[in-house]
This record gives C-alpha cells, structure tokens and sequence, in this order.
C-alpha cells in the first residue's frame, strides 16, 4: 500500500523532515507497503465484528439496541522508541509524583501556597477543592493512585503534557483491547516487532489498589454508574480482569461508617473502591442529593478511615487548567528537580497583563475554559471564524478567570487507514501511571487519532479513533 | 458473591433455557399441524400459546393462529416479552450486569446469539426457512451451555447460573407434560393414532423421543411417557433429574445449610425421588403436576429470598 507524506512544517511519527522512514517505524513500514489493500480492508471489517462481540460499545442512553456504537480503530500501530518511552516515563514518574505531593499539601499544611509558589485563591476557590478533605489522613498521601497524563508530541519534537487526569481517567481498556486486537491480526508482525507488552495492567491495578489500603489483605471493588455508562465496558473489564467485584451504588451500604457489599451470604466490608463515579455522586447525603449512582453514607465512611477511594476525593482540583501551568513549579517545590516533560506555555487570562496579550494575539492561539473538559467550548485561533473570534473577545473580557489560552501546538501526525487510502492523521497520547508503594505504569498508553484531515481534536466523543500504541523494547531491531 | 450479579445470572440462565424451549414447542407443533388434521391444526398450533400462557396476549396482537401469525409471535415480536427475541435480549442484559463473573466465552456465546438474533429480526423468518432458526436456537443453546460448563469456575457464579437452567427446565417439563397430556387423554378414545401423535409431539418437544424408544419400545402408553419425564433419573429434562441437580447444587452454595429454599427443595425431590407410577396414576397426572408446579415456583421465589434479596 502506498503512505501518503505528511504536509511540511508538521512532525511525523513515521517520516522524517526528509521524507525518509525513522529507524523505529522500518519494521511497520515494510509490512504496510508489502499489504494487499483487499486484505487489509477484510482485517479492518474483522477488527470490528470482533469488537462487537466482545461488547466495547458505547451504549447510547435512550436510544435503539441498533446504536451500539464503537469507537473507530485504525490498524496502524503508533510506535514510540525505547528511548523516547525512558524518558517519558521518568517524566511521568516526576509529575505525577509532584502532583500527589500538591494534593497533600493544599489538604494539610499549604507550604506550597504560603511559600507563594501558588496564590490562595487559586487553590481554594477553585470549585474542585474539597475543603471536607483537609486533614483526612490517607495511607501513603496518596490521591491519585490512577492518573491519565495527556501528552502531545510537537513540530520541535518534543513531547508537551497538555493536560493531567488526575480524577477517573478511562480509555485504559483500549489499550489492552487494541493489542489484543493487533496481535490477533497479525501475529507475524510481533514475531518482527520487540514490543513491550502492556497485558499486566490489570495487575499493577490491582497491586496498587491493594496497597491503597492500611489492610495487609483487603477487599477491592470497582465502584461503576452502571451498564448505561459510556466506559460500562471498562468497568467490567478491568473487575473481571483483577477478580475482584463489580458493584454499583445499590450494590453498597454503610453501617456504623463501615462499607458493606450485599453478597448472597451477607453482609461483605469493602477496603477499597476503584470509583469511576464522579466526586459529587459518590453521596447522595453530602454530594448531588439527587444520585442514584452513589452510596449514602460513604462520605462519613471514608472520613472515618474505614474505606479507600481510589482515587481520592478532591482530587480535581489538580488537574484543572488553571492550575496545570503551575506544575514546572510543583515539581521544583517538591521534588527540588527541574521538569523532564514540558508544559505547553499558557497564558492565564485572569491576569491582565496575559488577557492583554491573549487578546492581541487571539487568531493564534487556542483558548480553552479553564474548567472545561472534553474538546467541547473552545476556540482554536487559526480555524476560527471573525465572528467566532469576536465572540470570545467577549467572553474573555466578561469573565477572563474563566479561560486560558496556549499557543496553537501541531500535533503530530501519523499514518492512518482512511477512505482514500494510508495518510498522515494527527494524534495524541495517554499513558496510565500506577502510584502506589511506588510508581509504575506499563510501556505504552492510549493512542487517540483524529481521523478528519487536518482535525486537532482526538477526543472519542468528538470522532476520534484509537490505534494501538507500541513502545519498542530496543531501537536496534 | 453479589446479590444482584447471582439474580442476573440466575435469570439469565433461565431466559435461555426458556428460548430453547421456545423454540422446541414451536418446531413441534408446526410439525404436527402439518400431520394433523385440517380441522384441528388450530388447536396443535395453540400448544406453545397454552404452555406459555400466552393466548390472550396473542389473540390481542395477532387475533387468527397461522403458522407465520405464531412464528412472528413466538420469534420476533418485540411487543411480545416471552418472544425469543425479547427472551434473548434479556439474557443479554442480564449478561451485561455480570460480564464481570462471567468467562469470555460464556459472555460471548451471548453477546453473538444476541447480535444475530438482531440480523435474523432484520430479515424474518417464514414457514421455509423456520426450522433453520429453531436448529440455530437450539444450536446457541446448546453453545452457552457448553461454554458455562467448560470455561466457569465451579464458583457460586456456576452455581446460581446452573440453578436458574434447572428451575426454569422442571417448570417447563411439568408444564408441557400437563398440556399435551390433556390433550391426548381428550383425543384417547376416539383416535388412537392421534393420541399417538399427541405423546409423539410431548417427547421431541422435551428431546426425549429418542429416550422413550430405548426404554419402553415403540408402544407409546401414557403411563410410561409420565413416568419417565417425571421419574426417570436419566433423562435430562425429567423432573427427577432437575430436581437432583437442584439439592445439589443448593448444596454446593456457600452457606447454603442455612436456607430455607434448601429444605423446600429436599422435600420435593424426595417426593419424586421415593415416589413410583402407581402413585402418580392414583393422585391424577395433572393433579400431581400442579401441586410440583406450585413447589417448584415457591422454590425459585425462596432461592430468591435467601440469596438475592435485600429489600430494606
């Protein structure tokens, strides 16, 4: 099959400035210029029945059992090299190990915000703090025992955090399923390809969330909304995959501050949950009065030190945009070592020298809510339109400390089976990092691609595909 | 285990052993309609509306009994909740709530019965292509029970799975014996031949035709199809035999001394177990079968109550 270049000025994964394949990608190259496309186009429809069957839908609530949909799969691997992934993963390590270090922090003694590293306000009026969590002693002052670390890789080649995940990060699913899938399909090219197996996850979850708990031998449950949610599918998977329960919120009861399960021979006490239900739904009595997806009581529970919540509550309040450029500083307050992986520079709109510059410089930049999540109320300069752009010259100037801008970053692109054939389709990366008695994550991520030409946005609920991401154990073969 | 997650696998197991037999009534009295009589093929064709106790709900939806009325009813009506269909997208739910007790293979003889019964709804069954679909239902049956039995640990996830099939297949060996039987006792007198028919159509529906010949020859006496749907150990659908797996299987739940259900289920399997033909013919075929169908009922809402339920 012919692969389509990739338009100058941008970095590829696969082709280097001079068009000539990187040495990490030879492996793949030859095996997709040496594909019959009748072939490839039967692997891609076989890629999808299997999915089906295997339920990674997403249930559209409401809606016809027609509408089980999938997110798209491309069947071209994104490949990191081993050097590349050693350096992201101390990356990774520092970051998430700073950003734990935070959320201690702004819980307990505020040395960050009284040394000024960080203003006060910043930090307490962000909606996302918690203040019931101040004080709450948790074992080894952990908060974000599973953290999803958004990384892009730019036209200077370099990767760039753009945003950390530190409350129910998903998609890791993908990343198991997606290889399963590949290795699947073809077999032959990982008898070529060293690739660094990803399939212990679920047991690093596990050992993590175990080690969340003051209990030598705890009882571990994954906590999920319910089959209607979009990542149902994760939930069950990663519970089967640990062997251990999948509940929902009617699955639980607290008595006496302690969390039981409802088993067919009684009462069951829960040490730690894997929640993928959201802060504010966890509690009917101290949360959104009106959710049938949480627990009543629970809150009192793990005031009380009796149950674990994976991850902690009020964690949110570190992953949120105004307090991500903040991070560099994190990291040298804490750790007392300079940054490994870059932050995108931003500019914070509440101070009005940068609202001025954001201002000024709008059809260049992106400029996102600083508590927006999801690819949804955001303007990326070069694409807007003059009414577009006029529009969010009044929102910035309405309420400025709502947004943030950063320069407009081209991601790089990487081959992508598309109706006219292979061709260069932008994508992004998220590793899963483990911290528990110490901080691990398996060599790989979620890869999520764009799949309209041109399109910046990855994000599932917006089309984005997924493809299956390989870290090479060794350059050299 | 869960409460919840042995209520789902309980219901779904029953939901597919009821598709199966769904579709092993239907194949059955096509067939026989077919061989009967022109002016009583209505009432051969009403016998899956009588097991189920479906006829009103039909009559409302459908009003004449045809062949392609009752395949539609019977198969693909989603308006209809004992529809295969619906019975099938049940099972399915209920697989969805447990994916996490359940193996790959059990989740995925599910998942693929449900995703081509969708393909199959898209494209209707007819009279000629019925007994296809009534092997391929079989056929997924036959797969999930399969899968459970060679992939799942011997676990209270086996166990509540495995007790849902046996609830379900007792009530409905009691239920078709009870309704075939009236009918050939009604047609004994004036046609042999049809009563022969009438017992003939009672044992494929139950997949024990092939058990009769062997045990009693080719002389089909009424006696002897009640006594080995009921008593005989070695058929697998007879009462005794779901009934053995049932104490069984109580058993084998954990903290099962302790229930109730165990003790109802004891009861009735001794009942069966000491119990001989003679008994059965001096109480009245039907009067024995609704006094098993009332227990095996109460069994199933005490399995229920002792397991599953926690009512606040």
């Amino acid at each position: 099959m012919l692969i389509k270049t990739p338009a100058e000025g941008l970095y590829d994964e696969l082709f280097d400035p001079n068009n000539r394949v990187r040495p990490h990608y030879r492996t793949l190259e030859n095996w997709l210029i040496n594909s019959d496309e009748a072939l490839i186009a039967e692997k891609r429809r076989e890629a999808n029945v299997l999915f089906q069957r295997l339920g990674i839908t997403f249930n559209v609530y409401g809606q016809d059992e027609g509408t089980d949909r999938l997110i798209p799969f491309d069947l071209i691997p994104r490949v990191i090299s081993a050097a590349d992934w050693q350096k992201l993963q101390s990356g990774l390590r520092q970051r998430v190990n700073a950003l734990n270090r935070f959320l201690h922090d702004i819980y307990h003694n505020f040395d960050i915000v009284k040394a000024g590293v960080i203003n006060a306000e910043q930090v307490f009026a962000n909606p996302q703090y918690q203040p019931g969590m101040q004080n709450l002693k948790l074992p080894r002052n952990l908060y974000s025992h599973i953290a999803g670390i958004d990384l892009i890789r730019h036209s200077d080649g370099d990767f760039y955090v753009l945003e950390d995940n530190l409350r129910c990060p998903s998609g890791v699913s993908y990343m198991l399923e997606n290889r399963r899938m590949m290795m699947r399909l073809f077999p032959e090219l990982f008898a070529q390809a060293a690739v660094a197996p990803v399939d212990h996850y679920p047991a690093l979850l596990g050992e993590t969330l175990r080690a969340a708990s003051l209990n030598p031998n705890p009882t571990v449950a994954v906590l999920t909304p319910g089959r209607f949610n979009s990542a149902y599918f994760e939930h069950a998977f990663l519970a089967r995959q640990m062997g251990v329960e999948l509940v929902e919120g009617a699955d639980l009861f607290v008595r006496k501050n302690r969390v039981y399960m409802k088993t067919t021979v009684g009462p069951q006490e829960v040490d730690v949950i894997y929640r993928r239900v959201d802060d504010d739904f966890l509690d009917p009595l101290s949360g959104n009065p009106q959710s049938m997806l949480g627990v009543p009581g629970l809150y009192g529970a793990y005031r009380s030190g009796n149950v674990v919540l994976a991850n902690a509550m009020g964690t949110g309040v570190a992953d949120d945009k105004s307090i991500y450029p903040y991070v560099p500083d994190m990291i040298r307050f804490y750790l007392s070592e300079e940054p490994i992986l870059k932050n995108v520079p931003t500019w914070q709109c509440r101070k009005p020298k940068d609202l001025k510059y954001v201002l000024e410089h709008l059809p260049e930049l992106v400029v996102k809510e600083a508590q927006g999540a999801g690819g949804y109320g955001m303007l990326i300069g070069p694409r807007a339109t003059k009414k577009e752009l006029s529009h969010f010259t009044d929102l910035l100037k309405a309420k400025p400390h709502h947004y943030i801008a950063q320069p407009t970053l081209s991601l790089s692109t990487c081959p992508t089976f598309v109706e006219e054939g292979v061709a260069p389709r932008h994508l992004d990366l998220r590793p899963f990092v483990l911290s528990g008695k110490k901080v691990q994550m398996v060599p790989g991520g979620l890869t999520r691609v764009a799949l309209e030409e041109g399109s910046l946005v990855v994000n599932s609920s917006q089309g984005g595909g997924t493809k299956d991401t390989w870290v090479l154990e060794d350059d050299q073969c | 285990m869960l409460s919840r997650a042995a209520s789902s696998l309980f219901w779904m197991a029953r939901y597919l052993e009821r598709a199966e037999t769904q579709a092993r009534l239907l194949d059955v009295s096509l067939t026989m309609a077919l061989i009967d009589v022109p002016e009583d093929r209505e009432e051969q064709l009403s016998v899956p509306l009588l097991v189920t106790g479906t006829e009103a709900d039909f009559a409302e939806l459908y009003g004449d009994i045809t062949p392609q009325n009752l395949i539609d009813f019977m198969l693909l009506d989603d308006r209809h909740p004992a529809s295969v269909f619906n019975i099938i997208q049940s099972a399915r739910d209920n697989a969805l709530q447990v994916r996490g007790n359940l193996s790959a293979d059990v989740w995925d003889s599910i998942n693929l019965s449900w995703m081509e019964m969708k393909e199959l709804r898209k494209t209707g069954v007819t009279e000629s292509n019925a007994s296809q679909i009534f092997d391929w239902t079989r056929a997924r049956s036959h797969i999930f029970r399969g899968a459970a039995y060679g992939t799942l640990l011997r676990t209270d996830a086996f166990h509540f799975l495995r007790l849902g099939t046996f609830i379900e297949r007792a009530d409905t060996t009691a239920r078709v014996l009870d309704i075939r039987h009236k009918m050939a006792s009604a047609s004994q007198d004036e046609h042999a031949t049809r009563s022969f028919f009438e017992w003939t159509a009672l044992l494929h529906s139950l997949a024990a035709f092939e058990a009769y010949q062997q045990i009693y020859g080719h002389n089909i006496l009424p006696i002897n199809v009640a006594e080995l749907l009921i008593l005989e150990l070695d058929v697998p659908r007879s009462l005794h035999a779901c009934l053995r797996e049932i104490v069984a299987l109580l058993e084998q739940v954990e903290n099962g001394e302790a229930r109730k259900a165990r003790r109802m289920a004891n009861s009735l399997f001794a009942n069966i177990h000491y119990g001989d033909r003679d008994y059965i013919a001096e109480r009245g075929l039907h009067e024995y079968l609704t006094d098993f169908l009332e227990r095996i009922q109460a069994i199933a809402g005490q399995i229920q109550k002792d397991y599953m339920g926690w009512q606040a």
